[in-house]
């Protein structure tokens, strides 16, 4: 590669632009019905669960017994954000202890 | 056509609910810090990635790729685009919300989109937020967070603990874990859940993680579509 650096950082920003954009974009051509709407309600749930469900993958049981505590803390709690953070903690202190 | 709120209060609600957001990704920044260190790059130049890219696991594909010294900018460009495509499905979803803020306002938020942001300013959306300045709000911690990780990383901070042993790689599943379990009400809300798990261990296993992550929002919204029936 000969370019420049700042020609590839022009060229990283805006690939990384665009696909910030163009769904939201294209999304103005779509008349929301309904069933689109449902689409859209759901996607978060999906790609939460998606990305649980791929670090539940790539760990081990330090991270699972993590994942699964903060289900439970979230209930517990009634603050995701709170959970989320013990959670970490959990992790930390299983992978301290060698699990 | 009237324009949606926009106001300074809700972005400060927003920078208030991004603040744990930036701490997790001030962690995944000193990661990629060091990754780009090691690399060659400079300070400035990790930094400027990060600003110009502001997505982790894109940036770490680009910097693989240029390390090769055969990349074109067609691949440079293309690499971005795949690691990065759930942000196309992440746009699309807050379009509906977020369109009515005007068009400067709504492209200028969506420099501010990232994951952990994403998924919380739907959980927000879901929760009745209507300020759209709410979502660059939770972005200025997690850019923050990402600039500052990036530059402590890449100027060699090693006497810091690895991220990993202070649990701080778990901390997008730990919060993605959270909201999940806080945003379930009924038992169909589960399945957008099922789905969504599902097709990314299968998308993974096929194609990579790369595209598992857009996979699963894809089939959660297309299940969600078939399954509609009407308003409840």
């Amino acid at each position: 590669m000969t370019e420049s650096f700042p020609v590839l950082l022009l060229v990283m920003a805006t690939a990384a632009y665009v696909v910030r954009v163009v769904g939201f974009t294209l999304m103005q051509l779509v008349p929301v019905s309904p069933r689109i709407e449902a689409a859209l309600r759901a996607t978060p749930l999906a790609v939460m669960a998606g990305i649980a469900a791929l670090a539940l993958q790539t760990g081990g049981l330090a991270e699972a017994l993590a994942l699964g505590s903060v289900v439970g803390l979230t209930l517990i709690l009634r603050s995701d954000v709170a959970a989320a953070l013990m959670g970490v903690a959990v992790v930390a202190l299983l992978r301290w202890l060698g699990a | 056509m009237t324009r949606a709120l926009f106001s300074f209060d809700g972005f400060r609600r927003g920078v208030r609910d991004g603040l744990p957001l930036g701490v997790s990704i001030f962690a995944y920044g000193l990661g990629f810090g060091l990754v780009a260190a090691q690399a060659g790059f400079s300070v400035a130049k990790a930094v400027a990635t990060s600003a110009a890219i502001y997505s982790g696991s894109a940036q770490l594909a680009a910097v693989n790729l240029l390390q090769t010294g055969e990349a074109t900018l067609w691949a440079l460009f293309a690499t971005i685009l795949v690691i990065n495509a759930r942000y196309i499905l992440f746009g699309a979803a807050l379009q509906p919300w977020l369109w009515p803020a005007g068009p400067v306002r709504a492209y200028g938020s969506l420099l501010f989109l990232g994951d952990a942001n994403w998924m919380q300013t739907m959980r927000a959306i879901r929760a009745g937020e209507e300020d759209r300045a709410y979502l660059p709000g939770t972005g200025v911690p997690m850019l923050l967070g990402w600039l500052v990780g990036t530059a402590l990383g890449a100027g060699a901070v090693r006497v810091l603990p690895a991220p990993q042993a202070l649990g701080l790689d778990l901390m997008l599943a730990a919060f993605a874990v959270g909201m999940v379990t806080a945003m379930v009400k009924t038992r169909a809300d589960l399945v957008p859940v099922v789905v969504g798990a599902g097709a990314a261990l299968g998308i993974s296993a096929l194609a990579g993680p790369g595209l598992a992550i857009i996979g699963a929002g894809l089939a959660g919204g297309l299940v969600a579509a078939l399954m509609y029936r009407g308003r409840p």
